[in-house]
């Protein structure tokens, strides 16, 4: 049994070969460590790795289905919680579970215009006016119905 | 139920990172949320969040995707591949367009669509892929919305149909970025320059990188004045865009032979390459593009001091059987070079030599004999003391297909060479001189004497060298194939030489004598009585002291073929000569008459002539014409494309403006 720690002091113990399939996990315990502290990881985030973990662990035929209904539910979260996913596997270097998570959020991208991607996102445009105007213009059909000013030159 | 927004528990830091503006839009403001929904709340400069934020008692900070460190972001965007998706996130923030600009084209992955959101399956549209127009250079082509929303589902596949151009300013990694990953999707770029980028924030290899994996179907580059590109950028071009045809390279000084040794081994396309001012090219370069590019048509290489011997006798040795234009300027070569060119270069066609200073008269006549230039038609050689009266004479010998050649500022030739050239080429076609003044009045008529049968056209520019000479010239036969005569700003010549070229040149339909002052009536007359086949084109401007008597009178002697007259600074030309032209030309139709002394009568004759045709009219500083002029000036403006009334002092501002209102199919300069 190895010991996680999240970055709010909270302690899990889960079985070895669960855990194995995190690479960094795995390779510290190769390295005989048995108490594993995960400092960028907070309790919540924690408790779903392991939950999917442990779900995926087990991966014989018959469970084939249900993991990947497991998997679709898995996946209806908000985007935060994608997010704070997908640090937690790459820190952890779980890769079946980056594989399920980066179309999900591309897939929340999809369909959406620059704008709507920013407040979502909650990013600030950092292009001068001036830049804008051209990548929108370059980029136009992106924005068809929007309005655009001005040429190019 | 309401919340107090800001409302502090325990104790717990309260990190203010700034002013969060509530937005009256977001209704769960007033919604009870439950305790483990928390919001993020950004450092400082993102002070642009919508969201609101409420404290519980553990406050925690969920990353944002602006946090997601790049290669997560970058595996996101990846799993993007409708064009339209990436162009959406390319306008999102810099970050997101540099991520997006270095996923190379087999790096996106084409997704199934999810099987965890329930979205509905892309159909992908056999719609057959419209070809988007084409473009002049410099000019964006803005796709055709219709087709470009029928194609939606099908990323159109780049056939490198646009063109973009960055100047100054402009010119930055941004931009690069947004052209590479916007044109992929909408026809594919296919000429890029970039000219002159801001040293600070201009163009680096951060852009061109983008490029070179956005746009495989680059054909044409062009770099000028890029300081801060380097082989990393270049290289990258190499490995990404395999279609290159043309490379133009100004000012670079950062690029060396290894990324043009990268080039020439992934871009087998390469038919032109110009190297100018970049000062570490060299032969490696040119040892590389000479093997590997077995399409190399057009080379052009100015300024390069790593250039030498070696660089072109390997290029040479390579590529002779497939180079057909090549010019060198200002480089370190000597006679070794040119005796390689003369062996090895059986296909080339034009060759143009400026400036080489280390190459003697021996190299032009191992360039002569080299019996390799069989195919050259045309020469240029501007500024090379080497070329002696040997060595011209072997290369007229040794180019027997030789039809243009153009000599400039080459002041070691004299007659003898000279004549000796036009004697031994026999296909030459047309002779250019330029600043030659050892060439004489025996030079000038050596060649109208002892030409080949071919000789069209003859022209001496500021040759100072010709001059009157005091002897009788000997009857002898005319030179009845020059049909076109351009004497220039020779100082020296007057109605005596013209005389003689009266004698010699019949069959004239093109003269030009420009700037000579020697020249009077009694000189151009006979002349142009001469000249039985008709001219067609004649230029005199800056001849000051020619008068109506002789204009006039050749408007007569030509009116049947006469189509181009030029009478610019020729102040003694007055309304004579336009009642004479409205006479006697039928098939005038450019004009030009600036700083003549003609009046408004003048311009009536012109426009009272129904015959006329005039398509171009210049004016310029006729300062005798007033408003009076301007009813005929309409009349004539029926048929002008082009009216030229700058300086015309006399002419109002308010009839300027009706001409302008009035004809507004002429181009008009005032």
């Amino acid at each position: 049994m190895i010991t996680l720690q999240s970055s709010d002091k909270d302690v899990f113990e889960i079985e070895q070969s669960i855990l194995i399939q995190s690479g960094t996990i795995k390779n510290m315990v190769e390295d005989d460590f048995t108490f594993i502290p995960l400092p960028s990881v907070d309790t919540e985030t924690l408790i779903k790795i392991i939950e999917y973990m442990k779900k995926h662990a087990d991966k014989t035929d018959s469970k084939e289905k249900n993991i990947k209904e497991f998997d679709k539910d898995f996946m209806k979260k908000t985007l935060n919680e994608l997010f704070a996913l997908v640090f937690a596997a790459n820190y952890l270097h779980i890769s079946s579970l980056l594989e399920l998570l980066y179309p999900s959020i591309a897939d929340r991208i999809k369909d959406k215009i620059t704008e709507a991607i920013r407040q979502i996102f909650s990013i600030r445009c950092d292009f001068t006016p001036e830049e804008e105007r051209r990548i929108i213009m370059d980029n136009k059909w992106a924005h068809e119905g929007t309005e655009i000013e001005g040429t190019l030159d | 139920m309401f919340f107090t927004i800001f409302w502090i528990s325990g104790d717990d830091a309260f990190y203010h990172g700034g002013v969060v503006y509530p937005s009256p839009k977001e209704s769960n403001l007033f919604v009870s949320l439950g305790h483990h929904m928390d919001v993020y709340f950004p450092p400082c400069k993102r002070s642009r969040i919508t969201a609101p934020f409420i404290f519980t008692e553990k406050q925690k900070k969920l990353p944002s995707i602006d946090v997601l460190p790049d290669e997560c972001l970058f595996e996101v965007l990846r799993r993007l591949s409708d064009g339209k998706e990436r162009s959406a996130c390319a306008c999102v923030s810099k970050r997101w367009l540099m991520l997006l600009s270095s996923i190379r084209g087999d790096e996106t992955l084409v997704s199934d669509p999810s099987p965890i959101l329930e979205t509905e399956e892309r159909s992908i549209k056999n719609a057959p892929v419209k070809p988007l127009d084409c473009t002049k250079k410099g000019e964006v082509v803005a796709p055709n919305g219709v087709e470009v929303d029928e194609a939606e589902a099908q990323d159109i596949k780049g056939e490198g149909h646009l063109s973009r151009c960055l100047d100054g300013k402009k010119a930055t990694d941004v931009r690069l970025a947004a052209i590479a990953v916007g044109t992929a999707s909408h026809g594919g770029l296919g000429k890029l320059s970039i000219r002159g980028s801001n040293p600070t924030c201009g163009v680096t290899d951060t852009g061109l990188k983008a490029i070179a994996r956005g746009c495989p179907s680059l054909r044409a580059l062009s770099l000028w004045n890029v300081s801060s590109v380097s082989d990393e950028g270049l290289s990258e071009i190499a490995q990404g865009c395999h279609l290159l045809e043309k490379l133009d390279l100004c000012h670079c000084p950062a690029i060396t032979d290894e990324s043009l040794m990268a080039i020439a081994k992934s871009c087998p396309n390469l038919t032109y390459l110009t190297v100018e001012s970049c000062s570490k090219i060299g032969n490696g370069s040119l040892q590389a593009v000479g093997r590997l590019c077995p399409k190399l048509k057009f080379v052009s290489l100015k300024n390069c001091p790593l250039i030498g011997d070696q660089g072109i006798a390997s290029l040479f040795s390579s590529a002779g059987h497939v180079l057909t234009k090549v010019k060198l300027h200002a480089l370190n070569i000597s006679d070794i070079s040119l005796a390689v060119i003369g062996h090895y270069g059986i296909a080339v066609t034009d060759i143009a030599l400026i400036g080489l200073q280390n190459i003697n008269e021996r190299g032009f006549w191992v360039m002569g004999n080299g019996q390799g230039l069989q195919k050259l038609r045309s020469l240029a050689i501007t500024a090379c003391h080497g070329v002696t009266d040997v060595g011209l004479e072997a290369l007229g010998k040794g180019c027997p297909n030789l039809k243009l050649f153009c000599l400039r500022k080459c002041t070691v030739l004299s007659d003898n060479g000279l004549v000796a050239f036009a004697k031994s080429s026999g296909a030459l076609e047309s002779l250019q001189l330029e600043e030659c003044h050892r060439i004489t009045q025996a030079g000038f008529f050596g060649v109208l004497l002892n030409c080949g049968t071919m000789l069209k056209a003859l022209s001496l520019v500021n040759c100072f060298g010709v001059k009157e000479l005091a002897y009788r010239f000997p009857p002898v036969l005319p030179c009845n194939s020059l049909q076109s005569l351009s004497i220039r700003n020779c100082p020296g010549v007057g109605n005596a030489t013209l005389a003689i070229v009266g004698r010699l040149c019949p069959k004239l339909t093109h003269l030009e004598l420009s700037g000579l002052l020697g020249v009077t009536d009694e000189g151009l007359f006979p002349l142009v009585q001469n000249c039985e086949a008709g001219l067609v084109k004649l230029n005199l401007s800056g001849c000051a002291n020619v008068t109506d008597r002789s204009v006039s009178a050749l408007t007569e002697l030509h009116g049947g073929s006469l189509e181009f007259l030029n009478v610019d600074g020729c102040r003694y030309v007055t309304d004579a000569t336009l009642f004479a032209i409205s006479n006697n030309c039928w098939f005038l139709s450019e004009l030009d008459i600036s700083k003549c002394g003609i009046t408004d009568s003048g311009i009536a004759s012109l426009a009272s002539a129904a015959q006329l045709n005039l398509r171009i009219l210049s004016l310029s500083g006729c300062s005798l014409l007033s408003d009076k002029s301007v009813p005929f000036l309409q009349k004539l403006g029926q048929t002008l494309m082009g009216l030229n009334i700058q300086h015309c002092n006399g002419v109002s501002s308010n009839s300027v403006d009706l001409l302008l209102e009035q004809l507004w199919r002429c181009d008009i300069l005032s």
